[in-house]
């Protein structure tokens, strides 16, 4: 785990999902500070959720925003307060891709077909050192394609992802999402051996 | 055997989920205060609460805003929470509004009628309100009590 970027400790972490639900039931007892804590633990969550689809900075809060506003105004129909945190994520995708779907149209295929080689970004040149290892699997992902990118980010940050939703805000078939997530996993390593840097 | 090649490649999946979630976290954090700025919008939102209906302290008659120099100051309480405003008319004839609360607010609006506008929150509880159009307004705050809790607080309407 030579290079390594925190992973070992975060595999020990008490789940995110177990907390949400205990501070949700909480909130829902009348202890109005739990939801300043849900909204802590979860906001960071949401904002790569949502960053996945795509959006701008400014659209990508405002989404996020929405997202804690339709909990409070519908939390009711919340039937157990352990689900808070896929509700969560449900609704931030959702509204992510309302969002974008309304500003821009990019057809998946297009996106499989610039697959070959996208140009480096330029964000990632500047913050990126050279030699670091977290530069080399940066530029692995941004040369990744766009769908591969969005799910691994999705998957990456959903603990425990519901495979038949997320299909459904991709608009991927169902059965899919499992082989498609093992694609972009193969195709990550597969860059990253090119680049001369096996896995841990 | 096959069971212990599954676990091996799930253990590899995941430390590889889990380095490139240290990485989109290191490479496009959310922005600082995002998570602050939902709490104070969550504040708002959570309508299930009841305004408490601050009174006029000062002046005992609602002042209204008449000439481009002109500035009102207000002065609304509940014995315990005190807010001071500032109406000032502008020379595009919009209204700023600005004040102090001697409580730690988390959110804070101008309501006319269904039209809100959020305030944006400086130090030591100052707020400002810009380009307000002149007429009936109220006041909603949410401040954090000593005690902890959040407490929801509506001036009576006063002209701007």
């Amino acid at each position: 785990m030579a290079q390594g970027v925190g992973a070992g400790s975060e595999l020990a972490e008490p789940a995110r999902w177990e907390r949400a639900g205990s501070l949700f039931a909480r909130w829902r007892e009348g202890d109005g500070r739990a939801m300043d804590d849900l909204v802590r633990l979860m906001t960071p969550t949401l904002w790569h959720i949502v960053r996945a689809h795509g959006l701008d900075a400014a659209l990508a809060q405002d989404v996020v925003q929405t997202t804690w506003l339709t909990l409070v105004r519908r939390h009711e129909s919340i039937r157990d307060p352990q689900a808070v945190s896929g509700w969560l994520t449900t609704c931030a995708r959702r509204e992510a891709w309302r969002a974008s779907s309304a500003h821009r149209r990019v057809e998946a295929t297009e996106a499989e077909a610039l697959e070959v080689r996208l140009p480096l970004h330029e964000s990632a040149e500047q913050t990126a050192t050279t030699q670091d290892a977290s530069h080399r699997l940066w530029l692995a992902v941004e040369r990744l394609d766009e769908r591969c990118r969005r799910l691994l980010r999705i998957v990456a940050f959903e603990e425990r992802p519901e495979y038949a939703r997320i299909a459904a805000d991709l608009a991927m078939p169902v059965g899919s999402i499992g082989p498609t997530r093992q694609r972009c996993l193969g195709k990550l390593r597969a860059l990253l051996e090119d680049d001369g840097w096996g896995e841990p | 055997m096959g069971r212990t090649m599954i676990d091996e490649d799930e253990r590899s999946d995941a430390v590889l989920f889990a380095r490139l979630r240290a990485l989109w976290r290191a490479e496009d954090p959310e922005p600082a205060d995002l998570a602050e700025r939902m709490i104070a919008a969550v504040a708002m939102e959570d309508v299930a609460r009841e305004y408490t209906l601050l009174a006029l302290l000062e002046p005992s008659m609602l002042a209204v805003v008449r000439g481009e120099t002109d500035t009102a100051t207000l002065q609304f309480g509940d014995g315990r929470t005190n807010v001071l405003l500032h109406v000032t008319a502008t020379e595009d004839g919009s209204r700023r509004i600005d004040g102090w609360v001697d409580a730690e607010a988390l959110a804070i609006r101008i309501a006319q009628g269904d039209r809100e506008w959020t305030g944006a929150m400086e130090a030591r509880g100052r707020f400002a309100f810009d380009a307000i159009p002149p007429g009936l307004s109220k006041l909603r705050l949410v401040v954090r009590g000593v005690d902890g809790e959040q407490h929801e607080f509506q001036s009576p309407q006063f002209e701007a």
